[in-house]
């Protein structure tokens, strides 16, 4: 899976993965590619790998089910302070991972 | 009666009222109306004129600097001088008449905040806040935390109201910065109640203890131009602002040393000041600003404040404050700044979270934060070296913020952040530290001198008693802001008017049991 293809998959979560990704306005992939690469810079001791990380994320692949869970699990972040505050903005930790995981995939 | 000039009055001249009213700002005025018509004799006694003049003005000199957790101070002189208006109608010629009520929060024993609790509630202050409503002609406020849909635009439940509600504001055109006919009418009615006279270029320069001080004897009043009088009355109300009215009781020493009403060492502590939080930094694409990325919500509620209309700010609830050991706070939206350079990475992380949260929504808004300043015995007001034309000793004011207040502006971020984001409605960004506050704070103080002689039941912890009376002093009143024990960040005008109608009300009473 390249970046394009998991900006275009992020960007379909809010219509579920049947939805024709293409149709949807894209997440700008210089800007993910640039706070995926803060949260990689900001966790050195984790093993933080393309692989693992879609596998943390997305374990069944791209489904419609995959956009509640990650909502379900954004949520959880947040309320159990599991953050990442970038130039000042206060994102949950699974947003980070999101982001790092499309630095980590060639572009 | 008409308005008399003080520099008229041959030298040496007694006022004799049965009421005599110590300013005619705000408080002082809208105390003397409360008595408009009755069979008490009131004087009003005004340092300035109708008009502004500067040197009048500049009796309000004085030292100030501004001091953060870390000892860091910063010159802050003009801002004693600058912050307030000394002529008939007070600041209230400056005011921008935004009208606030204090939340339930604010009047609370909350035992992580000290020497919070007022010795009156929310609730027993309705009444009085419903008539302050009607003088400054705006809407009531609720009582409770309440979420308002005001004029059709809904507020926007964060968490249930859990741990944030949206708490109201209305703008009062009854101000000098926002219709000055208009204030200019209610500022002169008082001068045509038969009973009433009010007396201009009249500066009192001491609250004259009698040899036993349980009591006021007289006020020394003296004109610019030398012209000294004395004014005796059976009650007295002081109502000169909340750093004049210390300013006044520290310098009226000649029969107690520390001044009056000050055995417990207390007037002039714990001012209290409200400083807005933000950053504004278009071109480094820093901003205080919050992405709304769900909920369908205009925001209009939230940032028609701008435009000078009813509006809702964002608020902690007292459960909130109590689940952070945190004080008061307000988040205010405002209009999206503007553009700055293209920001891919803003661009990146809101149309993820659009995609998280549904989508949907306002979009970009700009956004500050106001903190409460709590109480604190070190941020004060005492008397500097200098003296006035007068032969007053100026004033000095040390504004200091401590660690409890930055640590709560810290986790109100925090917990506001996190219940944009819990809630799927949206992020919020704050790119600014600790180290950035105290200029923050210092670049954007507002007009609201506050605590100064505050409210206490127990002579040892405040310097008014539960109605505004100096303890010890059997005869004087403080009116204005300077009597809350605690700011919480509402616009301190219509509180201190809720107040002052609540004395007055205890002192018709008062006096009809004396006569």
């Amino acid at each position: 899976m390249d970046r394009r293809t998991v900006l275009m998959a992020l960007a379909s979560l809010a219509a579920g993965a049947a939805a024709p990704a293409a149709a949807l306005p894209q997440i700008d992939p210089e800007g993910a590619r640039r706070i995926g690469q803060a949260y990689l810079d900001a966790h050195p001791g984790r093993r933080l790998e393309a692989g693992r990380l879609q596998a943390d994320l997305l374990a069944d692949g791209w489904t419609p089910e995959a956009a509640a869970r990650l909502r379900t699990r954004v949520a959880a972040d947040f309320r159990a302070g599991r953050l990442f505050v970038h130039r000042g903005w206060w994102l949950s930790d699974t947003e980070g991972r999101l982001f790092a995981l499309a630095a980590l995939t060639p572009g | 009666m008409p308005f008399i000039d003080a520099r008229d009055l041959p030298g040496d001249s007694e006022i004799v009222a049965d009421l005599i009213v110590i300013g005619g700002g705000l408080a002082g005025l809208a105390l003397a109306r409360q008595w408009a018509g009755s069979r008490r004799s009131v004087a009003v006694l005004e340092s300035g004129g109708k008009a502004f003049d500067p040197a009048t003005q500049d009796l309000y000199r004085g030292e100030g600097s501004m001091r953060g957790p870390g000892g860091e101070a910063r010159p802050f002189g003009d801002y004693v001088h600058q912050s307030r208006r000394r002529m008939l109608g007070g600041s209230g010629m400056v005011w921008g008449g935004k009208c606030v009520a204090l939340d339930p929060a604010d009047f609370a024993q909350r035992g992580w905040v000290p020497g919070s609790g007022w010795p009156v509630s929310r609730a027993q202050m309705q009444p009085y806040y419903d008539r302050a409503s009607d003088l400054l002609e705006i809407p009531r406020f609720p009582a409770g935390e309440t979420d308002l849909e005001i004029e059709g635009r809904p507020a926007l439940v964060i968490d249930g109201r859990r741990r944030f509600f949206s708490a109201a504001r209305h703008y009062s055109k009854l101000s000098g910065g926002v219709d000055r006919a208009r204030y200019d009418r209610w500022r002169f009615a008082p001068a045509e109640a038969a009973n009433i006279t009010v007396y201009l270029n009249a500066n009192v320069t001491e609250l004259k203890l009698r040899a036993d001080r349980q009591g006021l004897e007289r006020l020394d009043v003296a004109t610019l131009e030398g012209r000294r009088h004395t004014a005796r009355g059976q009650t007295y109300v002081l109502a000169t602002g909340g750093i004049e009215n210390a300013r006044l009781l520290l310098a009226s020493n000649s029969v107690a040393k520390a001044g009056v009403g000050n055995d417990a060492d207390l007037v002039g502590r714990h001012f209290q000041g409200h400083s807005v939080f933000l950053v504004n930094d278009l071109a480094r694409g820093r901003a205080t600003s919050a992405y709304f990325s769900a909920g369908g919500n205009p925001l209009r509620l939230y940032t028609d404040g701008v435009r000078g209309l009813s509006h809702c700010v964002f608020a902690p609830t007292l459960a909130g404050q109590r689940g952070r050991r945190a004080g008061n706070a307000t988040i205010t939206l405002v209009p999206p700044p503007s553009k700055g350079p293209p920001d891919p990475e803003r661009q990146a992380l809101e149309q993820l979270a659009d995609r998280l949260d549904g989508g949907g929504g306002a979009g970009e808004v700009g956004c500050f934060f106001m903190t409460e300043h709590m109480p604190n015995p070190e941020s004060r007001v005492t008397l500097g070296g200098a003296s006035d034309a007068l032969g007053l000793p100026r004033v000095k004011l040390e504004w200091v913020w401590s660690e409890a207040d930055f640590r709560s502006l810290e986790s109100t971020v925090a917990a506001f952040g996190r219940a944009l984001g819990e809630a799927g409605l949206g992020r919020l960004s704050f790119p600014a530290d600790r180290s950035a506050f105290l200029a923050m704070a210092a670049g954007s103080s507002s007009r609201h001198h506050m605590g100064t002689t505050r409210m206490h039941r127990d002579p040892a912890k405040g310097v008014v008693d539960e109605h505004g009376r100096v303890h010890g002093v059997s005869n004087l009143y403080v009116a204005g802001s300077s009597v809350f024990p605690t700011s919480g960040i509402g616009n301190p005008t219509l509180t201190l008017l809720a107040m002052t109608m609540r004395l007055s009300d205890h002192l018709k009473t008062r006096m009809k049991e004396a006569a």
